[in-house]
């Protein structure tokens, strides 16, 4: 660490890693009342509870590359972050609206659309904030030495991400449009503004990491968000088959959507390629194994397990049952969630001076989680093939379908106990490291 | 070989002419919508309807085109495969009508908020969808439909057929009501349908609070179940 600032990013990891862990719980509340013990129905029904696994999702992830971007900003633009204090105080207040929009749900606090449960005036809170964060990272790369590339497409992400919320906002009566344009939100952030964010953090990650020429890194940068965005903005047509908006959407959605995968192939291949050109030298030998992992499992869940169920032909069987789920999780997992947890695990050792990345914790909560997840999501699939042939194809009752895949949920919970061992590893390896402190300030790059 | 200005270049006129398409395209939905989704018969019971939707994140649950989570039925078509009727009395207890089962909340929704839930989703049933959920192509043969019987009165097709079958076809929460008739009474049948608590506490058949009239049509068909 260079810059004594940048030890706020720790901050938004311990936030984002305390969330994270919420979130684990609260799935295995729907695993469980999908195993038939929804023992906690009256307290905490089932939409409360998915409404807070999901937000307590996209609230960490949020905090994880705010994290992040407090720390590559400074590193990039060479100088400290413009305003550490008001890092801190919205630091401060995201925790809290997060926290403040959980509690609500408990309550019925909310609005009814999938991923934007958050009420309305915390959703001004929300923008507020991201306003707040996006000035003072933007401030700092402004005023830097330099403005590099990286920085560049990181924070077009963080900005358009912002930007991209707002739609999520207008109020429509009509239940087509207000699906129309959630989707502006939820899949134009995954399959497009994300992606920026993603790479730029894997940029940076990978020219700290593997030693290879950054205008060589940066190049190949632009050419794959480049393809994400030639792909993924019409690729939204993938949720607009069915829904009410007319047919020409099959077509289009179809063709671009397919495309979409060549994004993270290209990060899969940016990601193994870049850390084999540089040799894998560097000492912090599991921040790179999650980098490439990232590049790698975002490429069979978001590329590969996208394109299984996006043709229109596929979709108009499997749209709204478990295959989304099953899509869904690896998706998240392999980009969003491996990118922060590869930023942390580059950022620890740098920001405390200590170098508690050797050893087996490390290693095997990298493994024992990635192989929790894939485990998970080979159960979903077989519930969701199941539920697709015997519900939708052959037309047998819904929940009569749900109780013949009940034991496949016995499967997902299993595998989401392993995950959850991972995760408690790479937790504990991160409360090991202890504190930033000023020591490590100038200890190494 | 692709210099980094270049790649710069594919990047922004990649997403600037993309986007500019996917915004024109976004014009003409929004001018085909109204036709599609039958914006007339948007009534405001139906927008109502939409914001107990919204409110109680019945999407939490459900899905509703296609959207939403996986753990209670899709009720895209639901209007067309229970009827109004059902949904209404369903609505009010939705544990009695599949008690054991995997449990919905219980909403203590007034009569009005019912019938507004019911609009909604009659209305969200008219939206041309380009076909889904579609119809299932494997196992037609497979599947017997629930169907009552022609001579049954209308009101057992919409409610009771859900819970019991007559000439094999139904529900079977409750028992099969062929030869009913020999079973019961004209009398008995009448009680009965006023209110199965009253004779038989702690049943799982739900109070339906018929009409006279109605009540009077389904006794006069049941006791002809011999
Ligand atoms: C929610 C499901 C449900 C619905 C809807 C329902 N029933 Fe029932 N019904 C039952 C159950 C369960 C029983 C068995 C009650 C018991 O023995 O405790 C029953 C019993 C009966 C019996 C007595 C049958 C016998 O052989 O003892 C009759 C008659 C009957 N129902 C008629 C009707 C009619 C007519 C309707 C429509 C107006 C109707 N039911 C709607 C669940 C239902
Ligand atoms: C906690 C989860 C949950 C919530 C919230 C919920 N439901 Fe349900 N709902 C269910 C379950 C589970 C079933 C299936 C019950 C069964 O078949 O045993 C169901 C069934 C239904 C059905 C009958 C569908 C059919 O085809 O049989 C309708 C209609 C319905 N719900 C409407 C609603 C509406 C309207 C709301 C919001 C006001 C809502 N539900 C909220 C869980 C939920
Ligand atoms: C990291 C990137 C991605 C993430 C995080 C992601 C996540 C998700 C999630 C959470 C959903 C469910 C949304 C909802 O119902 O509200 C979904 C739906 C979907 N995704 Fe992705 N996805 C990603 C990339 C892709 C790609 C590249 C494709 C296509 C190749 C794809 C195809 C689909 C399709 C077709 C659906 C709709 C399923 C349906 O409802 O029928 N996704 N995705
Ligand atoms: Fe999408």
């Amino acid at each position: 660490m260079k810059y004594k600032s940048q030890r706020v990013a720790y901050l938004f990891f311990a936030l984002s890693l305390t969330l994270f862990s919420l979130q684990i719980i609260y799935g295995f509340i729907m695993g469980f009342a999908h195993m038939g013990y929804d023992v906690l129905h009256d307290l905490i029904p089932f939409n409360a509870a998915r409404a807070t696994h999901l937000n307590l999702l996209v609230v960490w992830l949020l905090s994880g590359f705010m994290g992040a971007a407090y720390y590559i900003i400074p590193a990039e633009a060479e100088r400290e972050i413009w305003s550490e204090k008001l890092a801190i105080v919205q630091w401060a207040a995201l925790a809290l609206t997060g926290v403040t929009a959980i509690v609500g749900f408990h309550f019925g606090w909310w609005e009814g659309r999938k991923f934007l449960e958050i009420p309305r005036p915390l959703d001004y809170l929300v923008v507020i904030d991201v306003l707040a964060f996006i000035f003072n990272v933007g401030m700092t790369a402004l005023n830097g030495k330099r403005f590099t590339t990286t920085s560049i497409v990181l924070l077009l992400g963080l900005t358009a991400a912002a930007l991209l919320y707002l739609p999520g906002m207008i109020t429509f009566e009509s239940q087509v449009l207000d699906s129309y344009f959630r989707w502006w939100v939820v899949h134009l952030w995954v399959e497009g503004v994300w992606e920026l964010i993603m790479g730029g953090i894997m940029a940076f990650l990978l020219i700290q990491l593997t030693g290879v020429d950054r205008e060589v890194i940066e190049k190949w940068l632009y050419v794959i968000v480049g393809f994400t965005f030639l792909s993924g903005i019409l690729g939204i047509g993938h949720h607009y088959y069915y829904i009410g908006t007319p047919e020409y959407w099959l077509w289009i959605g179809g063709i671009f959507s397919a495309l979409e995968p060549l994004a993270f192939l290209g990060m899969a291949l940016y990601a193994v390629g870049m850390a084999r050109l540089g040799g894998m030298n560097h000492p912090n030998r599991i921040a790179l194994f999650w980098t490439v992992g990232c590049g790698i499992m975002s490429f069979v869940g978001a590329g590969f397990l996208g394109i299984a169920h996006t043709i229109p032909q596929v979709n108009i069987w499997t749209h709204g049952t478990l295959i989304t789920a099953m899509h869904g999780h690896l998706a998240f997992w392999g980009a969003y969630v491996m990118i922060v947890l590869a930023m942390i695990a580059y950022a620890m050792p740098q920001m405390t001076g200590r170098k508690l990345y050797t050893g087996w914790l490390p290693e095997a909560a990298f493994w024992v989680s990635n192989i929790g997840m894939l485990g998970m999501t080979g159960a979903f699939a077989v519930a969701g093939v199941t539920q697709v042939y015997m519900e939708r194809r052959i037309g047998m009752d819904f929940m009569a379908v749900q109780d013949a895949v009940q034991v496949h949920f016995g499967g997902v919970v299993l595998a989401a106990t392993l995950l959850s061992i991972g995760i408690g590893m790479y937790i504990w390896n991160f409360v090991q490291y202890g504190l930033p402190n000023d020591e490590a300030v100038l200890s190494d790059s | 070989m692709l210099s980094k200005s270049q790649a710069r270049w594919f990047f922004v006129g990649g997403t600037v002419f993309f986007f500019a398409i996917f915004l024109f395209l976004t014009f003409d939905t929004l001018r085909e919508i109204p036709a599609r989704q039958n914006s007339e018969a948007m009534t405001e019971s139906v927008v109502r309807g939409k914001h107990l939707w919204d409110a109680k994140n019945c999407m939490g649950c459900h899905t509703i085109l296609g959207e939403g989570a996986y753990y209670a039925p899709e009720l895209t078509r639901v209007v067309e495969r229970r009827g109004k009727e059902w949904i209404a009395i369903f609505l009010r207890d939705p544990e009695a009508m599949f008690p054991g089962q995997r449990r919905m909340t219980q909403y203590d929704f007034s009569e009005g908020e019912i019938q507004d839930v019911v609009a909604f989703l009659d209305w969200i049933g008219g939206i041309d969808t380009n076909g889904f959920p579609a119809t299932p192509d494997l196992g037609r043969a497979l599947v017997v439909a629930i169907e009552a019987p022609t001579t049954a009165p209308e009101y057992f097709g919409t409610v009771c057929v859900a819970c019991h079958t007559v000439a094999g076809s139904g529900g079977t929460v409750g028992p099969a009501l062929d030869g009913v008739g020999n079973r019961m009474t004209r009398a008995e049948l009448d009680r009965w349908l006023s209110d199965p608590q009253a004779v038989k506490p702690g049943t799982a058949m739900p109070n339906l609070s018929l009409p006279d009239t109605t009540r009077g049509e389904l006794v006069d068909w049941l006791v002809s179940l011999r």
